[in-house]
């Protein structure tokens, strides 16, 4: 029994600590994949410290977690004493309002506060950015308060009342009595409260996720858009380091327990060494310097002449240095100094769309394609762009002005043109039966292949095959897409967005429906990939433009970045690291050779005539699209008209009825006592 | 500085919480039961989630059974740590908590890493001839992230439950005749259920509200409550339906966390916490 036991525990620790070993040893690999080894350095620390935007989502996450530990620390001690001291009744709901936070799923605690600050910001008090840093702060404090309050409350109760009677009728006042005879007997609860809180605030990626604005981004959130590039050995390098930091963290804390726990042993009273009070006050001076520093650099934050430009695009569609080639950003940072571009990254239309959609947050610039740049014109979400700040317009082709989705050209400007097509592994998919858009339902290739994960898109692929029109608003042919989208479940192994490059790469898939650029990425990676487009049946020819929402706030600068933008040069220079074609044919006279002449990024013009644009859906279309797609993908049914109603009782029932019934219970047993 | 301090000591926590715990669950249930286009009442976002039901009980599903082999997982392991010396306890328990230092997200894709086809794992199988298996994009793999995750949740109020066990009562059954079986059914399990609760609480919440490990580990069928609502609010555009769904999801886990409690006794009113 004894040994069993053992043994499993031993195992458990492995099972516990394989992941760990697998990320710690991937800080050291000089390749990027997690689980090819190649070889030993200790590159990635430095390419970490040489980082400045990965410190920066450092500093944030550190910022968020020292500034809520060290206010919930303070408030919940607080709170804690008069929580323990208050009649048992207001306690009890005291209590039971600390424990919403810990029992709610972390979603929907994310999702409600996210509502609230949406709602109370943005409805009741208009402001345009209501998700900004203070209302992160404000989540984590929330979540955090509890930990605090549920390790110091127990001391509190501990602790003999009996003490700081003693200490008042010795004359101290209650403040007196409370720092010198409270404190220090609950202080273990405070440190591993505190310890717990600012862990979890670090680490926090659900809750954050969803009260996120532009401008502030934490690690993790960072971390969960990082799905196009396969994660960089550093962000391993660097949670190795956080991981160590806290591992030391938590021994010392275990060894000073365990030290203070056996003077206790050998005297019961006595008065508190000098080195331990110059430790203690040694932590409060950290913890004071912490706060102030974090404050500091909360209003030193580049205001006054400094402009904050936020710029939403999709993910790696901009040069940015990497490879030998031009950092667009840092060239626009330089030539207009009093501009710093804040940039964030969207994988898909849809995912930009509800992000500005649900509101409370500033965006300046947006790159959407077509069909979404006429939904939201349609929708009054752009302003109308003043071309005098825009005088590189003119290099703009003019086959690329004035287009279907945007008319009389008040809107956008066109940023990239491409083409959705198949990439497929040449080693693995025979040439055969690459015929058209049924390679994806290939039975041949079950598990192997990828769908892509937006609605619009992926029904344009079954819209093709099926020789339906791309743009129609017909129910029932939306219906059939759908049923065929159904049908191809059984084949696929999953549905992806900018996570198709490393699963292409690695040959972990075959097959997968994407647009040209990525395509032409990641055929560099592995030569073994090619793209397809299926000429007969009919493909996608899209194009992204820039354009500038409703909730933009510095709508020059960002005129003046789309102008920028449109420099043939930098234009040119941009599409070597994206590898889509650029709207400016004098562009293509700067790209790399083997780019502006790649039949992936440039078709031939007979091809092009096969494309068709996804043009404007009205709004109830987009939505049952949407619908049919998340039915397509959940195995969602239809609804039914008196479920909500019963859904509604039930919710009640559950929720209401047990307190309800729990003050009935106390009722009776009052009267029982009374007739008693 | 007894009773009418502590009134003013706590009001303001009350308050903040009541701001940003119970005001915001009813924002949810206010946006549940709105219209998006017209912002009216309507019961138009409670109806559709009849069609939402199979994906929640797939989740429940994939949840009690993550709970119950984290329990058998756990209590051997929690038994083991309470009846160590102090200091390799303390030392222990450390341990079990450190996992969760590390990034929840790196952990989770350590794992994908380890378990895809051409992952570590699949690789030493072929190289030791068995040849790959398909591993990652099962219910399985599921399974195994949600285990993997939230095991210390499970281990450590199991841990606090039996490390409070009196050695009396099980030195009192061995002499009256118990064999370790007996000991362990008739004294050690009884006095643990409240940890048991706490535990499988403590797990099935989280679990049956993930998204990140069912979107990673997980294949296109297993689609969880969590990965609705978040496609709901962030590519879905449907924002009260998203907070209908929500809704459900609190109201199960409200149900759960009752039940619960009842069945581990009346647990003191300081509540489960771990630590």
């Amino acid at each position: 029994m004894k040994r069993t036991t053992r043994i499993l525990t031993i195992l458990m620790f492995v099972f516990l600590y394989i992941p760990m070993a697998v990320l710690i040893v991937a800080s050291f690999n000089t390749g990027k994949d997690l689980t090819k080894f190649e070889g030993f350095t200790l590159g990635q620390y430095a390419a970490l410290f040489r980082d400045p935007d990965l410190l920066r989502l450092l500093g944030n996450s550190l910022l968020i977690a020292i500034l809520s530990t060290a206010f919930s620390v303070v408030f919940g001690t607080v709170a804690a004493v008069g929580v323990h001291n208050l009649k048992p009744k207001l306690r009890k709901a005291a209590l039971s309002l600390t424990n919403i936070p810990m029992t709610n799923p972390d979603i929907v605690t994310g999702v409600s506060l996210s509502l609230l600050f949406i709602f109370v910001g943005g409805q009741l008090l208009r402001q345009r950015e209501s998700l900004t840093f203070w209302t992160l702060l404000i989540a984590h404090i929330t979540f955090s308060l509890p930990y605090v309050i549920l390790n110091v409350m127990p001391k509190l109760h501990q602790m003999d009342n009996s003490l700081t009677d003693a200490a008042m009728d010795l004359g101290c006042t209650p403040i007196q009595s409370f720092f010198k005879v409270t404190l220090p007997e609950i202080m273990p609860g405070i440190a591993a409260g505190g310890i717990m809180a600012f862990t979890m605030s670090l680490d926090d990626f659900v809750i954050s996720y969803f009260v996120t604005g532009m401008d502030f981004v934490t690690l993790p959130v960072e971390i969960y858009t990082y799905t196009k590039k396969p994660i960089h050995p550093k962000i391993y390098a660097m949670f190795t380091l956080l991981f160590l930091l806290i591992f030391v963290l938590m021994v010392t804390m275990n060894l000073l327990q365990l030290r203070s726990d056996k003077k206790k042993k050998e005297t019961r009273v006595k008065a508190v060494k000098p080195a331990v009070r110059v430790l203690r006050r040694v932590c409060a001076v950290v913890l004071i310097l912490c706060i102030v520093g974090g404050c500091c650099f909360l209003l030193l934050q580049p205001k006054g002449d400094t402009i904050t430009l936020n710029v939403y695009n999709w993910g790696m569609n901009i040069a940015d240095g990497t490879d030998g080639t031009l950092d667009i950003i840092a060239a626009f940072e330089e030539k207009y100094p009093n501009i710093r571009v804040q940039y964030a990254t969207y994988e898909s239309n849809e995912v930009m769309y509800s992000k500005l959609k649900n509101g409370g947050i500033t965006v300046d610039v947006i790159i959407p394609s077509d069909y979404m740049i006429a939904r939201m014109i349609d929708e009054d979400m752009l302003l109308e762009l003043n071309f005098d700040n825009i005088p590189n317009f003119r290099h703009i082709d003019e086959e690329f002005r004035n287009n279907d989705f945007d008319p009389e050209n008040k809107y956008s400007v066109p940023y990239t043109w491409g083409t959705v097509g198949i990439l497929y592994n040449t080693k693995y998919v025979d040439q055969a039966d690459v015929t058209g858009w049924e390679l994806l339902w290939n039975e041949k290739y079950a598990d192997k292949i990828l769908m892509i994960d937006n609605s619009r898109d992926a029904f344009g692929i079954a819209q093709y095959l099926l020789g339906y029109d791309v743009n129609t608003t017909d129910k029932a042919e939306l219906q059939a897409c759908a049923d065929k989208l159904a049908e191809q479940k059984p084949v696929l192994q999953q549905y992806v967005m900018d996570q198709i490059y490393s699963i292409m790469q690695n040959e972990e898939a075959w097959i997968a429906p994407y647009y040209a650029g990525d395509s032409m990425l990641m055929m560099e990676e592995n030569e073994d990939l090619a793209f397809y487009l299926p000429v007969d049946q009919g493909f996608n020819l899209f194009i992204d433009a820039m354009c500038i929402p409703t909730c933009c706030r510095e709508k020059e600068a960002a005129e003046l970045f789309i102008d920028f933008l449109c420099d043939p040069e930098i234009s040119g220079a941009n599409m070597d690291y994206i590898c889509y074609a650029s709207p400016i044919s004098e562009a293509r006279e700067y790209m790399e050779e083997y780019l502006a002449e790649s039949e992936v990024i440039y078709p031939s013009s007979e091809i092009l005539a096969a494309g068709t644009n996804y043009q404007f859906l009205p709004g109830e279309t987009s939505r049952y699209v949407e619908n049919l797609f998340m039915g397509v993908r959940g195995s969602v049914s239809e609804g039914s008209d008196n479920f909500g109603l019963i859904l509604t009782l039930v919710i009640v029932a559950v929720v209401v009825v047990p307190p309800v019934l729990r003050v009935g219970k106390k009722l009776r047993k009052r009267a029982k006592k009374k007739s008693a | 500085m007894k009773k009418n301090n502590s009134l003013l000591l706590s009001t303001p926590y009350i308050i903040w919480m009541l701001l940003f715990t119970l005001i915001p669950l009813g924002v949810v249930a206010f946006y549940a039961f709105t219209d998006p286009a017209t912002g009216e009442f309507t019961l138009e976002n409670m109806n559709a989630l009849s069609a939402y039901l199979p994906v929640l009980w797939e989740s429940i599903y994939y949840a009690l059974i993550s709970a119950l082999i984290c329990l058998l997982l756990g209590y051997p392991v929690a038994y083991y740590i309470a009846h160590r010396t102090p200091a390799v306890q303390k030392f222990l328990h450390m341990l079990v908590m450190l996992p969760m230092c590390m990034s929840f997200l790196l952990r989770t894709l350590a794992w994908v890493g380890l378990l895809q086809d051409t992952g570590l794992i699949n690789r030493f199988l072929d190289w030791i001839g068995i040849g790959a298996l398909p591993l990652i994009r099962t219910p399985g793999a599921v399974i195994l992230g949600m285990v993997y995750n939230y095991l210390p949740y499970m281990i450590l109020p199991l841990y606090s439950t039996i490390v409070k066990i009196d050695g009396r009562l099980i030195e009192a059954a061995e002499d009256l005749g118990c064999n370790g079986v007996q000991t362990f059914g008739r004294v050690v399990l009884p006095l643990s259920t409240p940890g048991i609760f706490t535990g499988i609480t403590m797990v099935f919440v989280p679990a049956v509200s993930t998204f990140y490990i069912s979107q990673k580990l997980g294949g296109t069928d297993t689609v969880l409550i969590g990965d609705v609502i978040e496609r709901l609010f962030k590519q879905g555009q449907n924002q009260n339906l998203g907070a209908a769904l929500s809704l459900v999801l609190m109201a199960l886990v409200f149900v759960c966390t009752d039940i619960m409690n009842r069945f581990g006794g009346s647990s003191d009113e300081e509540g489960g916490v771990i630590v």
